[in-house]
């Protein structure tokens, strides 16, 4: 196996001002290319992860951080995160807080601009990379008069032209609709296959995760509670339920079945297994 | 919500000949404007200058918003004129022309409220169209041109760019105080939701400029610029000419003393007394006008 891409090596992090740990005793990695999801409620420590990734924390986000980080071979903390920008590129849960320009193409240059990409090939890269979030035609509109939906794919466009090796999407399509939702993670999941790009999602809906992610990682008070294949994680239904959180609604349905001796075999965590063991369940009945 | 509903001054997008014009030809224009006003009390190229700024605006395509921007000269304008007319801002002695009650009416009070007056249309005029024929990003890139510091240029870009938003959430935070009960109308029922807003304001900057700086957003500017800027020969001869005759009656003026036609423009007395009793009447007007509709809301 080649070096891990991202690396967390007994992190321990507290925001400065706060007596409790935001991340515990954080250790973890991430190889080139995987595509991974980050589970967890709402305070759990997500975003802090996330953050310490790109460099925010440490260096614009102050607090007491123990274990290093490395990111591509880097200690992350030497760095300003403006260096950090050419390999980490971050999309925040706040589509309209990432909106700094008077138009969504210029929006989507700035990040090109401060990397230094000639002016001949930003024309190529900016309607192209509008086209991929859905966006095509926006160059001239003014990102603040966008709605909540297009704002989360201009921020996603905004951060995706810079072509980073890791990609953090911090709930990334909260404000979309379900087209919405499954187009931007079938976009992340062609860069994650085509161009190798490694992908990090932070995300509620189980469903999604199961579907997309080679990997889940589960997130309570600050810990890494559970780390595995979606097979892994969605087929523990009670494990999670203990945690509050939700499992697909296939597998719910799949661990009734198997508590009541109905179902012997793996639990289904999408619906092609599902409707596969279904099937297979009403073949056997008749 | 589009800058334009939001903001009572902003770009009015075009296609005219003056849209084309490089922003620091614009700039040079506006400059040599304000420079020209401040150092001449000639009325004749005040009122020249600001009818030229107007004539403008039809070529422009921005006659009304223009019209509409320059609303604000009528109290100005009115207070102005009544005040210097009534107590004239020039040494004396000054020329009594009429009298009304308690008042004496200046003629030389009329001539220097009409220079302030001039300064201040002329240089708003030239200013307004300038505003409404560029687009921010293109003065940010010719100011960024010109070496004034990336930081501070994107500093004005983002306030320009944050007004509406604030404007906005101003909104949002009133009518959900009034949901919540809370009664009022005008600057007290502003004043609550100042904090709100304040506090809303701090952490917006603060993830701004942490998704800006994930986005390799630093002090030393852009490395290569996406709005591309042309600068023809027309925008040369145009700021070079406009630069040549704006500095030549400067010059003129402060050699001519300021070149004041005080002395040489005599207005008729009942001419000066009409002119202050319609500019009182006006700016009275306009504050009743306000008091009523601030107490209606
Ligand atoms: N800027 C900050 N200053 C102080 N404490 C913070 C800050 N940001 C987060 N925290 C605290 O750190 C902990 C983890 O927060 P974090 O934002 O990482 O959670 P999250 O898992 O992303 O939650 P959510 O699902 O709500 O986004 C929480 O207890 C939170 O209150
Ligand atoms: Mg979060």
């Amino acid at each position: 196996m080649s070096d891990p891409i991202i690396r967390f090596d007994n992190v321990t992090f507290g925001y400065s001002g706060t007596e409790v740990h935001a991340l515990e005793s954080i250790s973890l990695e991430i190889q080139p290319g995987e595509y991974v999801a980050i589970l967890g409620l709402n305070g759990a420590g997500k975003t802090t992860l996330g953050l310490c990734v790109n460099g925010v924390i440490p260096i614009m986000l102050g607090g007491n951080l123990e274990g290093t980080v490395t990111v591509d071979g880097l200690n992350v903390g030497d760095y300003p995160v403006r260096e950090m920008a050419k390999i980490v590129g971050m999309v925040f849960d706040n589509p309209e807080f990432q909106m700094s320009q008077m138009s969504a193409g210029e929006e989507v240059a700035l990040g090109l601009e401060n990397a230094g990409i000639p002016y001949e090939e930003m024309k190529r890269i900016i309607p192209e990379t509008l086209a991929l979030v859905g966006l095509a035609g926006f160059e001239e509109r003014s990102p603040l008069g966008l709605s909540g939906g297009q704002q989360q794919r201009l921020a996603i466009a905004a951060v995706l032209a810079m072509n980073p090796k890791i990609l953090i999407m911090d709930e990334p399509t909260s404000n979309l609709d379900p087209i919405g939702k499954q187009e931007v993670f079938d976009m992340a999941a062609k860069l994650n296959r085509e161009n190798g790009m490694t992908v990090l999602v932070i995300e509620h809906e189980v469903e999604v995760m199961a579907k997309y992610a080679d990997r889940v990682i589960v997130m309570d008070g600050g810990r890494i509670v559970m780390n595995g294949t979606p097979q892994e994680i969605f087929g523990q239904v009670d494990a999670l339920a203990e945690l509050k959180l939700r499992v697909p609604e296939s597998a719910e349905v799949a661990s009734i079945l198997k508590s009541r001796g109905m179902w012997n075999g793996p639990i289904p965590i999408t619906t092609e297994p599902a409707i596969a063991a279904v099937n297979e369940l009403l073949g056997a009945k008749s | 919500m589009s800058m334009q509903a939001a903001l009572p001054v902003a770009l009015i997008p075009g296609n005219s000949f003056i849209h084309k014009v490089n922003p620091i030809t614009k700039i040079v224009w506006v400059i040599g404007y304000i420079v020209l006003a401040f150092s001449t009390q000639n009325i004749y190229i005040l009122y020249g200058m600001a009818l030229f700024a107007f004539l403008l605006a039809p070529l422009a395509g921005v006659t009304k918003p223009l019209l509409k921007g320059a609303l604000i000269l009528v109290p100005i304008g009115s207070s102005l004129l009544a005040l210097q007319i009534i107590a004239p801002a020039v040494e004396q002695p000054w020329t009594p022309v009429a009298s009304l009650g308690g008042f004496t009416i200046y003629g030389d009070g009329l001539y220097y409220g009409l220079v302030l007056l001039g300064r201040i249309v002329a240089s708003l005029l030239i200013a307004l169209v300038m505003v409404m024929t560029t687009h921010p990003s293109d003065l940010f890139t010719s100011l960024a041109k010109l070496k004034m510091p990336y930081t501070l240029n994107f500093m004005l870009a983002m306030t320009l760019q944050l007004i509406p938003v604030f404007q906005r959430e101003v909104g949002i935070i009133m009518s959900a105080q009034k949901s919540r009960g809370m009664k009022g109308s005008g600057f007290a029922a502003v004043l609550p939701s100042f904090v709100p807003v304040f506090v809303g304001a701090i952490e917006r900057v603060q993830q701004l400029s942490i998704s800006l700086e994930s986005r390799g957003f630093g002090s030393d500017g852009m490395k290569t610029s996406f709005r591309q800027v042309r600068s023809r020969p027309s925008d040369w001869i145009i700021g070079i000419v406009g630069a040549a005759i704006f500095i030549g009656l400067s010059i003129i003026s402060i050699m001519k003393g300021l070149w004041s036609l005080a002395h040489v423009i005599v207005f008729p007395g009942t001419f000066v007394l009409w002119l202050f009793i319609i500019a009182a009447a006006t700016f009275a007007g306009v504050i009743i006008v306000t008091l009523i509709y601030a107490f209606k809301k």
